[in-house]
């Protein structure tokens, strides 16, 4: 069993891995993770997790932009698929449960995908439905899942003009669950207007947004 | 009607704009094919496939709403995914506005060496392309040529998340799809410049890969900018004078670069996104017309008021630029845009716009 | 911006034409509700349910498209809720105006029950007059929509059971008509206290009396008496001009219509059904005739084929003796293409001016 300070040597070296967007390096070091008995929970939410905050950070100082993001999603991929088989169930973190798609008409996905890897990063249980999702689908899914939050993603003015009609229907069917909306045409005053909970113009302060609307809650 | 009486036509005000001039107003140019179609009571797919029906569609939208087609933009010339064997469809529905891309034509590493030069006579929809070009010669307007920027092109081949991811880890496959999209580019401009000629010729370009919401302005640097400066070099070969560059998206950090290397003909065309200061804008380029940006989503979802007094700021500050101002939307007009607000935008120029 | 600029303002030109002037060129006469709130990009319902909205949007594509007259409120199912029955707003792509829900009236015993409503506050009456105190505001007539009366009375038991009772029980049909003329008269009698009788023009549409349902036989027994009355009663409360819609097929009716006093000179509307000479034949000496551009061309047609039917109509109109304003036949459909619309007001610029 490694020491603490050791354990710190090799959490701080997973979030350096994911942080320089090392998938080789990421995955052995969470093997060696495992092998030197650190708690997988804490690899996950220390190194991968931590790793991806530092991340959030840089592409709020817009040092790193989304080539720097999809890769450093990888390499938090490439580590979790070696840590995920030894989490425990009862420890498993979950901030909470987030239905995800880009609306129907629009085909443009990398904005979603990025709030898909900041969220499973930071915990939650995202269950993304893709990309141009039927206006009913996601009412359906909703159904299906329960999940705290449903987040809507459009790149274009053509499609954004479905998500009143989304978020009418996910309302009437579930008056309490909060509905996230984001993409470039979009605005706080746009998704106030559409009926919408919270806008976020870019994939880390969605998950803030996310979390404040979890609060507001509880 | 009220709107003021024009003391010049289009082709009067272009001439006017590219002699550093001032016109006898503010000219209205929009990227708008989708929304004419609408306009006409036809389906957007018009756009794509239907040349003739298409052009009447956007010549008696412009000429509706007092735009002026500098360039009339149409929808591409050069159709990347299609071009090199991927898939795409026409929009369906009520929410889908552009072509549905179904497969890229790379996949992986190795498809990006099989990639084969299309036939520029046979590629796309450039048989729609040549006779919607037919249509504007036979009209008296300058025969627009369309396509994206060689690193927008080549994102779209391998799709853009593929290739971002490659910017980094394998950036001589960008490299390569890059020389790919500007060769073909090419090879189409050169078969266009052969059917039209080169006086003729009006080349329309937009860049949304490489707005600062994608790439950071040192990638933009390192990997998209040598290849504006090889298609100036190359435009400048066939003789082809006519340029408007859409610069889509927020790509402020992008400017300075870009000023810096301005390769194209002064004067050429710099449209701007909302994202941009227009006064900014002229600052960086003073050798050229600058044009926008009136937000898009505004247009969209905005009262007309509002979207009157966007286009109201953007003429104060327009009218003043030296090097020439068009007013537009910052992006494609949205083909759900009430037919009100785009007009609130003709009547700002109508009661603020003449110089 | 490439029309034949106004000599006179829209009220100018109305004013002038009502009072047997020369005016510039033919006025364009508006009926668009929908079209106005696809216009706006408002639902169509807040056309009914909300006077400022409507009116702004109104005024707004009045102005967009060259329309003179100006904004009106009213639809062709008044009379059932303001007798007591329900209505709903219209919803969804392709309903149009508020629908019957619930008839005042559903059986024989429910007739003699009926009261005459509250011209203050009964169905959208209130509606109706903020929306008139807005016409007012503006200087243009006050344009209340208050019948058809055989329509009203359609409209209060089901067209259905009117034509029933006509055959039937027409005692029952001549207790609804009586109910329907005082309503109408009370209507505008209220209207006349509020605004002057020289501002108001009421407007009257009529069509439940098109021949598709009632004989030529059955509108001189139910419909011209009533009319005349109700016609004669507004007159005298010194009320200059009447405007009838004469909605539809209605052409074995015109030997009966020509008998209703509507003012000097009235307002007949009319349906593309009834052809220029027939209509300068019957009303040409007494109205101003309005129409009659068929609606299915001004939604599905082309634009050569419609530019050529109003240009044709304009010229076989122009000069009717006591004056001409364009139209519709009947309300155009809200999905009609815009260009369609401005078509028409191109129309006049070619066309119709009095030089």
């Amino acid at each position: 069993m490694a020491s603490d300070e050791r354990i710190g040597e090799i959490l701080k070296a997973i979030r350096d891995a994911v942080v320089g967007y090392d998938d080789e390096a990421c995955e052995r070091l969470c093997r060696s993770a495992l092998e030197e008995g650190v708690d997988p929970n804490r690899a996950v939410m220390e190194g991968l997790t931590g790793g991806m905050g530092i991340v959030g950070e840089l592409y709020n100082k817009q040092e790193y932009f989304v080539p720097e993001l999809l890769l450093c999603a990888d390499a938090l991929n490439a580590g979790l698929s070696v840590l995920k088989p030894h989490l425990k169930v009862e420890n498993a973190s979950e901030k909470g449960k987030l239905l995800l798609g880009v609306v129907e008409g629009d085909i443009h996905d990398i904005g979603k995908n990025l709030v898909k890897i900041m969220f499973e990063a930071a915990g939650w249980d995202v269950y993304d439905l893709g990309n141009n999702v039927a206006i009913a689908k996601f009412a359906e899914e909703q159904q299906k899942v329960n999940a705290d939050i449903v987040a809507l993603s459009a790149l274009m003015t053509t499609s954004m003009l479905a998500m009143p009609k989304i978020i009418e229907s996910l309302k009437a069917q579930s008056p309490g669950v909060k509905v996230l909306v984001g993409g470039a045409p979009l605005s706080q005053e746009i998704a106030r207007r559409y009926g919408a909970d919270a806008y976020a113009p870019d994939a880390v302060a969605a998950v803030k947004e996310a979390a404040n609307l979890l609060g507001n809650v509880m | 009607m009220r709107l003021k009486q024009d003391r010049m036509n289009s082709a009067e005000r272009a001439k006017a704009l590219f002699d550093y001039r001032k016109p006898d107003r503010v000219p209205i140019s929009m990227i708008a094919p989708g929304f004419c179609c609408r306009n006409a009571g036809l389906p957007i797919t018009v756009a794509y496939n239907d040349p003739q029906n298409n052009f009447y569609a956007m010549y008696w939208t412009a000429e509706q709403y007092g735009w002026d087609p500098i360039p009339q933009i149409v929808r591409h010339t050069v159709v990347e995914t299609l071009d090199f064997g991927g898939d795409v469809r026409l929009p369906e529905g009520e929410y889908e506005g552009a072509l549905v891309i179904k497969s890229f034509p790379v996949k992986s590493d190795s498809d990006v060496e099989a990639l084969t030069m299309p036939d520029p006579g046979k590629t796309g929809m450039i048989g729609a392309a040549l006779e919607y070009g037919r249509l504007q010669q036979a009209h008296g307007l300058p025969v627009t040529f369309v396509s994206r920027s060689p690193f927008t092109i080549a994102s779209n081949i391998c799709g853009l998340q593929q290739f971002c991811k490659w910017l980094i880890k394998k950036p001589e496959l960008c490299e390569r799809l890059m020389k790919v999209a500007i060769e073909h580019t090419f090879n189409v401009l050169q078969y266009w410049t052969d059917a039209f000629g080169a006086e003729n010729i009006f080349v329309f370009m937009s860049s949304p890969s490489e707005s600062n919401q994608v790439i950071s302005p040192k990638q933009f640097e390192k990997f998209a900018l040598p290849y504006h400066l090889i298609y100036h070099e190359r435009l400048k070969t066939l003789g082809i004078k006519r340029f408007f560059f859409h610069v889509c998206g927020d790509q402020n950090a992008n400017l300075p670069r870009l000023a810096d290397a301005s390769p194209w003909e002064h004067p050429s065309i710099l449209s701007f996104g909302h994202e941009v200061n227009l006064e900014a804008a002229a600052q960086y380029f003073p050798k050229d017309i600058i044009c926008g940006n009136i937000e898009p989503a505004v247009i969209q979802t905005g009262t007309a008021q509002q979207v009157y007094e966007l286009a109201g700021a953007n003429l104060e500050s327009g009218k003043k630029i030296p090097g020439g101002f068009i007013l537009s939307a910052g992006c494609e007009l949205p083909i759900a845009a009430p037919a009100c607000n785009v007009f609130a935008i003709t009547k700002a120029v109508d009661d603020l716009g003449w110089y | 911006m490439s029309m034949r600029h106004d000599v006179m303002s829209s009220n100018e030109r109305i004013y002038a034409l009502l009072a047997g002037k020369p005016i510039d060129r033919v006025p364009l006469f508006p009926f668009i509700p929908g079209f106005c709130a696809r216009n706006v990009g408002y639902p169509i319902a807040t056309m009914y349910s909300d006077a400022e909205k409507s009116f702004d949007a109104q005024l707004k594509t009045m102005e967009q498209y060259g329309f003179d007259w100006g904004p009106l409120y009213g639809y062709a199912s008044y009379g059932t809720w303001e007798f007591g029955g329900t209505v709903k707003m219209p919803a969804g792509e392709y309903e149009q105006a508020p629908a019957h829900v619930t008839f005042p009236v559903q059986s024989e015993a429910d007739v003699s029950r009926l009261q005459l409503p509250d011209v203050k506050k009964a169905g959208c009456l209130p509606t109706a007059m903020a929306f008139s105190k807005l016409q007012e505001r503006s200087g243009m007539p006050v344009s209340i929509i208050c019948g058809g009366n055989f329509t009203i009375a359609g409209n209060i038991c089901s067209v259905e059971t009117l034509c029933r009772w006509m055959l039937k029980k027409p005692d029952l049909v001549h207790e609804l008509l009586r109910l329907a003329t005082d309503h109408i008269v009370d209507i505008v009698r209220y209207w006349v206290e509020t605004f002057g009788a020289e501002r108001v023009i009421p407007q009257m549409w009529e069509p439940s009396a098109a021949n598709y349902i009632v004989s030529p036989k059955q509108f001189e027994r139910f419909v011209l008496p009533y009319f005349q009355e109700s016609s004669a009663r507004i007159l005298d409360m010194g009320v200059k001009h009447i405007l009838y819609h004469i909605c539809g097929e209605q052409n074995a009716n015109l030997p009966y219509w020509a008998q209703i006093p509507m003012g000097d000179p009235g307002l007949a509307s009319l349906g593309e059904e009834i052809d220029a000479d027939t209509a300068v034949r019957y009303f040409g000496d007494t109205c101003i005739i309005i129409g009659n551009i068929d609606g299915k061309v001004i939604l599905e047609g082309t634009p050569e084929s419609l530019y050529r039917l109003c240009t044709d109509t304009i010229s076989k109109l122009k000069h009717a003796p006591r004056g001409y304003m364009m139209c519709s036949g009947c309300e155009i459909p809200p999905n009609s293409p815009p260009y369609n619309v401005y078509l028409m007001r191109k129309a006049i610029n070619d066309a119709g001016w009095y030089d």
